[in-house]
């Protein structure tokens, strides 16, 4: 008898194992293994803390952009992103990015843009995992007829920092934090053209 | 009685002469080939010759050798592994970088679409909703 508890007792912490392990902010992500042959172009990127810190020491300090990267993932402990490209119209399946999108109907959890297009037929909604004043985990789902995407970004994620982020490659800042329409940029006066 | 003992002993023992052809007789009986002698080495202490210049030096070029060879493998191994390592971060920053960029276009179209929605409507059948 007390061996049949043990057995339950070793089974449920086994099963608790990687749910314990799965950091605030983090959303399990599958692996799509059916869709790598299907999709025309794929970008599968797992980087936890370990493979984050390695990466980014290889990240250069001379080109601004892997310097900017190197700042922002100092705060952060997993990058994740699966994101296909297909030839045909919804070759993927929509039931496992419900899954996904379920989880993050779980309490911390909060969706802070949505955008749907009915003209480009395209959904991306991002999603933010705040506890306190800070957030600590960052979702994004984006899905078009031929392409979806699934990130997520854990660690200390400071709106500053998804400011920087933005900002940095390219993107003009997306004003979350204060509502406020991002400055625009600045225009330089024509300088007087010499005789 | 003693003289002819005497005499028939000297004449037993005298000297007779062989008959004709006993050598050649002899020497057809005997074997044909020769038996090859038994020959048993034995092992001598041989006296130790003066060492020449070459023989003096193998063993400490042998272990000089066996050193450099040991510091160019080390030096091999260590540059492959600095190669490896060097690849597998390349590597794992173009994912970060890639991941990053990704990220960034997903904001780009999520903040469009706050843009669009705080911008004065430019169709009245704008099909697009946002929030």
């Amino acid at each position: 008898m007390n061996a049949r508890i043990f057995l339950c007792v070793a089974l449920l912490g086994l099963a608790a194992g990687p749910v314990a392990a799965q950091s605030r902010g983090q959303i399990k992500l599958p692996e799509f293994p059916s869709l790598a042959d299907k999709a025309s172009e794929s970008v599968v990127v797992t980087l936890d803390q370990k493979l984050l810190g390695f990466a980014a020491s290889w990240l250069s300090d001379k080109d601004p952009e892997e310097a900017k990267a190197k700042q922002i993932v100092n705060s952060l402990t997993g990058v994740y992103v699966r994101s296909y490209t297909f030839e045909k119209d919804y070759a993927y399946p929509k039931a496992e990015i419900d899954a996904v999108r379920r989880q993050l109907d779980a309490p911390g959890w909060s969706r802070i843009v949505e955008a749907r297009s009915k003209h480009e037929q395209s959904d991306v909604n991002v999603f933010m995992y705040v506890e306190g004043d800070k957030a600590h985990g960052l979702a994004i789902i984006a899905s078009e007829p031929r392409e979806f995407t699934i990130v997520n970004i854990v660690g200390s994620i400071r709106l500053e920092d998804l400011h920087d982020l933005e900002g940095n490659f390219g993107v003009p800042k997306l004003d979350i934090e204060t509502g406020k329409e991002a400055p625009a940029p600045k225009q330089e006066a024509p300088k007087p053209r010499k005789p | 009685m003693n003289e002819d003992i005497e005499n028939r002993l000297r004449n037993a023992l005298r000297r007779i002469d062989p008959p004709d052809g006993f050598t050649e007789k002899l020497l057809a009986a005997l074997p044909g080939r020769e038996v090859p002698a038994r020959v048993t080495s034995l092992r001598v202490a041989r006296p130790a010759l003066p060492a020449g210049r070459w023989q003096r030096l193998a063993a400490p070029g042998a272990l000089a050798a066996s050193l450099l060879a040991a510091v160019f493998v080390g030096q091999q191994i260590g540059e492959r592994r600095y190669a490896n390592e060097q690849r597998a971060g390349l590597e794992a920053s173009r994912e970060l970088m890639q991941a990053l960029r990704v990220t960034s276009r997903k904001l780009d179209v999520a903040y469009q679409a706050v843009h669009d929605h705080d911008a004065p409507p430019a169709n009245v059948d704008a099909e697009e909703s946002r929030t």
